[in-house]
């Protein structure tokens, strides 16, 4: 017979697998996301494939959100996953700005 | 590796820090063979080296191997970087040397001496007991003099030299991987407090200063390699400097949840922990920016040639940056929060983790600068795959891979039975441990420890004769 002291009843057993699948989804969308839209800019893409760029974002932020509802976050940890989704968003865009004015300051 | 067409004191002592990390690199592999075997058959050489000395031979001589590496990539790359020969070349000799024998020492008492009284010989003579860096302290002290020797040339030779952004980041990045180490060589009484001072070797070696590292090696890769464009690359470097210490400095936090820390480190660890998997997937858009440009100016010239002058170097980087974002990043991020590292923490999701992420972050890398050690070496213009660097690379990646995914299977079985279940109980931990799901997956972690073995014996031969093939443009 176990203790019921020392059974951590936080997660329910049944969240456990939607929870490990959603966060590494996190990465695997989110790196779609960075891949597409750099792919489009340096034109390895075609432009009109950059709308699977930003659904491949909003499949992120619905992971973040599904990971942070099952493990039962605080108001902190889910502010914290919020400013992640932004900074993912906004990573893609603030790091071509910058590559491309160098490449435009320095061959151009 | 050495031969005539090394223009360079430095690339010469490179090579053999290359050379010593390789043979360490396989030694890391055997240990962890026969570890593995002792997990699915525990009696296999019971009382002669015991599972607890291969698990130390296992883990030490990993992170021993990539520090050897690291320092020759240093020496190999710097002529290049700041157009003059390394300053102290000789010390550095004198100190490889040392470095080498205090290792060879290190291992042989590892394994014919394994235990001792508890006492202070122990620490000073046998081993200090902290995972990874294990080494005795009369070694500690060896290493500290080594590095600094080494930190030495690079800091002269930098000053005087060229002052590229590679070397500069370097410049800063070795002293902070040389200082922390300093943090790991004192004990207290306390074990919270010991934990929480080993921590910074550990967590701000590999998820900072390291991951700098690897940056400024995967700049000068790509220029080398693909001739990209110095100021785009180094510009992305101080970014990566900038999100990664950002990130990582503070991502510290996620080790202090159980070890006795105040409850703030909660907090700290949940966000930066969060933040840290930015960088990663910014170096892999990195990789790709710089690559799609290269390849594409070309191709706007008409030219359909790869720019890629060291096909086997560039597949070991390419690895590196999705090994990266996989091993450090999704298996970091998925257990990493407090709310799951409750359960995961201590199980084979750790190790699952470790696996992929040693290999994918920097294992890759190190490889990749052997390669480019052997095309200067050999003085050849186009580097090309073989038959053994391809079934190298094939088979050492599906290993790790394999490993990976088999542990994280066992990981879960932890999370599930051992602890959620059964609430981290002594009972519990054997039930996890006897499960059918967790035996199977530790016999595939044999299986696919040993496709890894195999793999580094192709890619050993591989560096040791692909130099004198023929099917490379010299």
């Amino acid at each position: 017979m176990i203790d019921p002291s020392v059974l951590r009843p936080e997660i329910a057993l049944d969240d456990f697998l939607p929870i490990f699948v959603s966060s590494a989804l996190v990465l695997v969308f989110g790196g779609f996301y960075v891949g597409i839209y750099t792919a489009v800019k340096v034109k390895l893409l075609k432009p009109w494939t950059m709308v699977f760029a930003y659904m491949f974002w909003l499949l992120t932020a619905y992971c973040l959100y599904l990971m942070g509802s099952l493990m039962h976050v605080g108001e902190f940890t889910a502010k914290a996953l919020v400013v992640a989704a932004i900074g993912l968003f906004l990573l893609p865009y603030a790091v071509y700005y910058m590559q491309s004015q160098v490449h435009e300051e320095n061959e151009h | 590796m050495a031969n005539n067409y090394l223009n360079s004191e430095s690339k010469q002592l490179a090579t053999w820090y290359f050379t010593f990390a390789a043979i360490l690199f396989g030694a890391q592999l055997l240990f962890g063979l026969v570890a593995a075997i002792q997990y699915v058959m525990p009696g296999f050489l019971y009382g002669i080296l015991d599972f607890s000395i291969a698990r130390i031979l296992h883990i030490n001589a990993l992170v021993v191997w990539m520090v050897f590496a690291m320092f020759g990539a240093v020496y190999w790359l710097l002529p290049d970087e700041t157009g003059i020969e390394t300053i102290g070349i000789k010390v550095g000799k004198l100190l490889f040397w040392i470095f080498a024998a205090a290792i060879v020492v290190v291992v042989l008492v590892y394994l014919f001496i394994q235990v001792g009284p508890a006492d202070e010989t122990t620490i000073w003579f046998i081993t200090e007991g902290r995972e990874y860096i294990e080494a005795p302290r009369w070694a500690d002290w060896g290493i500290v003099v080594v590095a600094l020797g080494f930190v030495a040339n690079l800091f002269l030779t930098g000053i005087k030299g060229r002052q590229t952004g590679i070397v500069t980041v370097l410049m800063a990045d070795m002293i902070a991987f040389a200082g922390l180490y300093l943090a790991g060589m004192f004990f207290t009484d306390n074990i919270s407090i010991d934990q929480y001072w080993w921590w910074w070797v550990i967590h701000l070696w590999v998820e900072a200063t390291w991951e700098v590292y690897v940056g400024a090696i995967a700049a000068y890769g790509l220029i080398t390699m693909i001739g990209a464009h110095r100021k785009v690359v180094e510009m992305w470097l101080w970014i990566e400097v900038a999100m990664l210490f950002g990130s990582g400095i503070l991502g510290l936090g996620h080790h202090y949840f159980w070890i006795g820390t105040p409850e703030y480190w909660w907090e700290i660890g949940a966000l930066f922990s969060a933040l840290e998997p930015l960088p990663l997937v910014a170096m892999f858009i990195h990789v790709l920016y710089d690559w799609g440009k290269t390849q594409g100016a070309e191709e706007e010239k008409g030219s359909t040639v790869s720019v890629v002058n060291n096909k086997p170097a560039f597949t070991w980087f390419v690895l590196n940056a999705f090994g990266n974002f996989l091993g450090a990043g999704i298996w970091g991020f998925f257990h990493t929060l407090p709310q799951v590292n409750l359960y995961t923490h201590g199980t084979q999701f750790t190790s699952a983790h470790g696996h992929l992420a040693f290999f994918g972050a920097y294992a890759t890398i190190l490889i990749g600068m052997m390669y480019i050690a052997v095309q200067g070496t050999n003085g050849i213009k186009i580097m090309k795959h073989t038959k053994a660097s391809i079934w190298g690379v094939s088979m050492i990646v599906s290993g790790v891979v394999g490993m990976t995914v088999a542990l994280t299977i066992a990981g879960y079985v932890q999370v599930l039975v051992s602890r959620a279940q059964m609430g981290a109980t002594w009972a519990g931990y054997f039930d996890g441990q006897s499960g059918l799901w967790f035996t199977q997956a530790m016999d595939w972690r044999l299986i696919m420890g040993a496709v890894t073995f195999i793999g580094f014996i192709f890619l050993a031969k591989d560096l040791l004769t692909t130099g004198k093939n023929p099917v490379h443009e010299k």
